[in-house]
């Protein structure tokens, strides 16, 4: 028998080039089999051996998050005004600027969103209360979003301090009035 | 006594037209992905031309690289190769010539409509239906040729390098006849036949299969000619040439899907790509070993012969590209990878790697032997390899790291919210690495510029070009010889129609179950079709390539739902002609943006987006605002859409321009009361407005 290693086949040249029939390497047929023997097991765990859907994975994960999640920051009137210091109101601020300045005009005057200077509010009646509710909650029909999902409990205390310190101060420019003239 | 030789010429002349016509587009595609990776670096390097927007510019950058660059190489080693294994000159030279030139005015053809924004959207096939007809010409053409040529071969037996021309040949041939099935709804405009989920499925089972057919498989026939040539050793081994030929050929057929991991793709079809993608691992490695091995006895080579350097290079990046390949499909991974720049990374590993270095190895090899004239400058060639060598490596690990970067922040949650709610945060944060990136490819085009110069030199001093005389045998009996494999390489339409069939089996087990869409919609689930506006919208939405930066595919994944919203599903998108589900999120995600904002926001994000969100790296559309909106091509458009299934009335079809002109002027008046100077109601803006409005908001959410 011929010497696969070194002699090429005998019957095999195409335009000078020579073929030599080496065995297939064990490892590249290992990862072959490998490949193949995890492919079809993965195949039957998840057609026909009760492996988890993808939704009922996302319910999973969801469930989880829920739990860790809480139920949501909560204040009252009371203790936001106690919390409305220079300090917050300057962290507010700088929020402010850059999360919501794109609608609300960087002196709050509106813009695409509503002018926050003046004493009309479509939303509540511009308590402090009311305020950190719209800003947690957003009113996602009219473009507002929920800053919960993307604000830490303080954040949202201090824009809410911000957004507070804006009332009346009546910028030049603002928006036309919006909404019912609270006191 | 009858003569027993005869003397033939190969046809050389169409070698070298091939060879140029690469070496010119590829200089083309390159600089095209240049100024696309400059745009993501620095968002002004569009120029503030609609025509050169990262969205229109994208697609050009990728079919020129695909089928300008790739494809007229693969032509030029086919052609020249073929006729060295059959012994016998190209069948037809008229055939040979209108494949040259046809081919050349197809890419002509895109280099004009890609930038006019005339597009399907569905990637490395957004040409429009004219020169879908005229591919499909001209792949006829180039196949009859080959064939032809195959049945008047003077070699009993067709050679492994063969076996993969012709399963591109004809797996090429089926991918793009089926995922081109539109109807024209204008002169370069067209609707697929294909909806939602099925378009996602027949567009995935083409665009894998591109990277399959048309970069793996004719490269791999290239290198089974080229490399055991340029070394002068014997192929390694012929068993595992048979091997690795039909199982890569059955199996990459399958792995489609594994683009559409987390999907609103149904599960089966997703673990199906997922399994048969790591299935194909050892396959494809059997190309890379079968090629290294062949240098056994030859690595000398490397240190002496640019052309060897540029083969082990190529074949080291197909090696890691087919690792990366697997890794990436396995559900997992894809978690993180999909929608990111590791996708980048990983395809132009293989683009840049394997096809560019194995292109310039092949050329380097070519061009001698073509001019008969030594190569002007071993030195020029070995810096070409290194310079370009850098380069991919520096896009490569800066296109990982951003990949790496985007998708873990991303998926970054604390206590249940996101570590990083605003999306342009992710974008800010990887635009260091697209400078980065950029140069890695202004590396690579310097070592192809070193090229050029070098074969400028080289072929200034050649003589005049001829074609190669050759001493071949008269007539060649052509009984099959041989038992088993051996017989079949003797019988090239036997081998045809089984290499036909090997690629049917995962095609039709895959796409067959999604032609009958309601065996994933509820009867009873009802969506509504898009306005004549909104489909006026989406149709610019096309146009302009949001989907190259904007996916519509919110996956069923935790992260992905805490950001965007419910997971999208089968129902949302199956009027989607053609489906938007993207690739690539540069941007967020775009199906459920409808009702999110206001609609002057989003009037003010498309003049100037940074008005509204200071650090985007999104082009200005201010054009929206002055281009009149199509009305009256409306009812065409929305009466074939019916005519494909939507449920539309006759009332919308044939009032198609008036009902959308009124849903504008409500939109425009809308604006005007929220501050927007007022006569938009005739412009694009508006539409589009309309569209991005509409998206999630047409029912079918709760699957």
């Amino acid at each position: 028998m011929s010497d696969q290693e070194f002699d090429p086949m005998t019957d095999h040249e195409y335009d000078g080039i020579r073929e030599l029939d080496n065995r297939l390497p064990e490892w590249w047929l290992a990862l072959f089999g490998i490949t193949i023997i995890f492919g079809f097991i993965y195949w039957l765990h998840y057609e026909f051996g009760g492996g988890h859907t993808q939704v009922q994975e996302l319910n999973l994960a969801m469930g989880v998050i829920q739990s860790v999640k809480g139920s949501g920051p909560s204040f009252s009137e009371d203790q936001l005004n106690a919390l409305f210091t220079a300090e917050t109101v300057g962290k507010g601020h700088e929020i402010f600027t850059a999360k919501c300045a794109a609608c609300h005009a960087a002196e709050g005057g509106g813009l695409i969103g509503p002018n926050l200077t003046d004493k009309f509010w479509l939303h509540g009646k511009g308590t402090s209360a009311d305020i950190f509710e719209v800003i947690a909650k957003g009113v996602p029909e009219k473009g507002m979003p929920p800053w919960a999902e993307q604000m830490t409990e303080e954040e949202l205390v201090a824009t809410a301090a911000f957004v507070h310190s804006l009332k009346d101060r009546n910028v030049p420019g603002g928006k036309p009035p919006q909404g019912e003239e609270a006191p | 006594m009858k003569n027993t030789t005869e003397t033939i010429h190969y046809d050389d002349r169409i070698v070298r037209y091939f060879l140029m016509a690469t070496l010119l587009w590829g200089g083309i595609a390159f600089s095209a992905g240049l100024l696309v990776a400059l745009q993501l670096a620095y968002w002004k390097f569009n120029f503030n031309l609609e025509w050169l927007t990262f969205g229109r510019l994208r697609p050009l950058h990728t079919n020129a690289a695909i089928f300008a660059f790739a494809g007229n190489a693969i032509f030029a080693g086919i052609y020249h190769s073929t006729q060295r294994l059959l012994k016998t000159r190209m069948a037809s030279d008229a055939l040979s010539k209108i494949h040259f030139w046809g081919w050349q005015l197809i890419i002509i053809g895109a280099a004009i409509t890609l930038p006019l924004g005339y597009s399907q959207s569905k990637e490395y096939a957004e040409l429009e239906w004219p020169l879908d007809l005229a591919i499909t010409a001209i792949w006829v053409v180039f196949a009859v040729n080959f064939f032809w040529t195959i049945a008047r071969r003077r070699e009993r037996h067709l050679y492994v390098a063969l076996w993969f021309y012709i399963a591109t040949i004809i797996t090429v041939a089926v991918l793009h006849i089926v995922n081109s099935i539109e109807i024209p709804v204008a002169a370069f405009n067209s609707y697929p036949v294909w909806g939602g989920i099925q378009d996602a499925l027949v567009q995935w089972w083409y665009g894998h299969n591109a990277v399959a057919f048309f970069l793996t498989t004719p490269f791999l026939g290239l290198m089974y000619y080229y490399l055991p040539k340029a070394a002068n050793r014997p192929i390694f081994s012929y068993r595992l040439s048979i091997i690795h030929f039909w199982a890569l050929v059955f199996i990459y057929i399958w792995a489609g899907p594994h683009h559409l991991l987390y999907t609103a793709l149904p599960d089966w079809a997703q673990t199906l790509g997922m399994v048969f993608s790591i299935m194909l691992w050892a396959p494809s490695w059997g190309g890379m070993i079968n090629g290294l091995l062949t240098l056994r006895g030859a690595w000398h080579l490397l240190r002496t012969e640019p052309v060897i350097k540029f083969m082990v290079a190529a074949l080291t990046f197909y090696g890691m590209a087919t690792f990366e390949g697997p890794l990436l499909s396995i559900k997992s991974v894809s978690a993180l990878g999909h929608y990111t720049d590791w996708i980048i990374a990983h395809v132009h590993g293989g683009a840049l790697g394997w096809n560019g270095f194995l292109t310039f190895a092949m050329v380097y090899y070519l061009v001698p032997r073509l001019w008969k004239t030594p190569l002007y400058s071993k030195k020029l060639a070995d810096a070409h390899f290194w310079v370009g060598l850098l380069g991919i490596l520096l896009y490569y690990t800066s296109m990982v790291a951003a990949g790496f970067t985007q998708g873990a922040m991303w998926m970054a949650m604390d206590k249940g919210q996101l570590v990083y709610p605003d999306f342009v945060e992710t974008v800010v944060r990887i635009v260091p690495l697209y400078a980065v990136r950029a140069v890695g490819g202004m590396l690579f085009i310097t070592g192809f510029l070193i090229m050029i110069y070098n074969l400028y030199k080289t072929i200034k001093g050649a003589p005049a070009p001829q074609d190669e005389a050759v001493v071949v045998p008269a007539r060649v009996e052509q009984h099959h010889a041989g038992e088993g494999h051996r017989r079949l390489e003797g019988m090239a339409t036997v081998f045809s129609i089984l290499t036909f069939l090997a690629i049917l089996v995962g095609s039709a087990i895959e796409i067959y179950p999604t032609l009958s869409i309601h065996r994933y919609v509820k009867p009873t689930t009802k969506v509504d079709p898009y306005t004549p506006l909104e489909l006026a919208g989406r149709d610019i939405y096309i146009r302009e390539g949001c989907y190259t930066c904007h996916s519509q595919m919110i996956r069923k994944l935790d992260f992905d739902v805490v950001r965007y919203g419910k997971p999208s599903t089968a129902a949302e998108s199956m009027y989607d002609r053609p489906f938007q589900w993207g690739s690539r999120r540069i941007g967020p995600d775009l199906a459920r943006v409808g009702g999110k904002y206001p609609d002057l926001w989003h009037l003010r994000h498309m003049v100037d987006p940074r008005s509204v969100t200071p650090k985007s790296i999104m082009p200005t559309y201010g054009w929206l605002t002055q281009k009149n909106t199509d009305f009256l091509g409306l009812r065409r458009r929305v009466s074939v859409l019916k005519s494909l299934g939507v449920p539309y009335s006759d009332e919308q079809v044939s009032e198609a321009d008036r009902l959308a002109e009124q849903q504008a002027k409500t939109i425009a008046d809308g604006l005007v009361t929220q501050g927007a100077p007022a006569g938009l109601e005739k412009k694009e803006m508006v539409a589009l407005i309309a569209y991005l409005q509409a998206l999630g908001k047409k029912g079918g959410s709760d699957e």
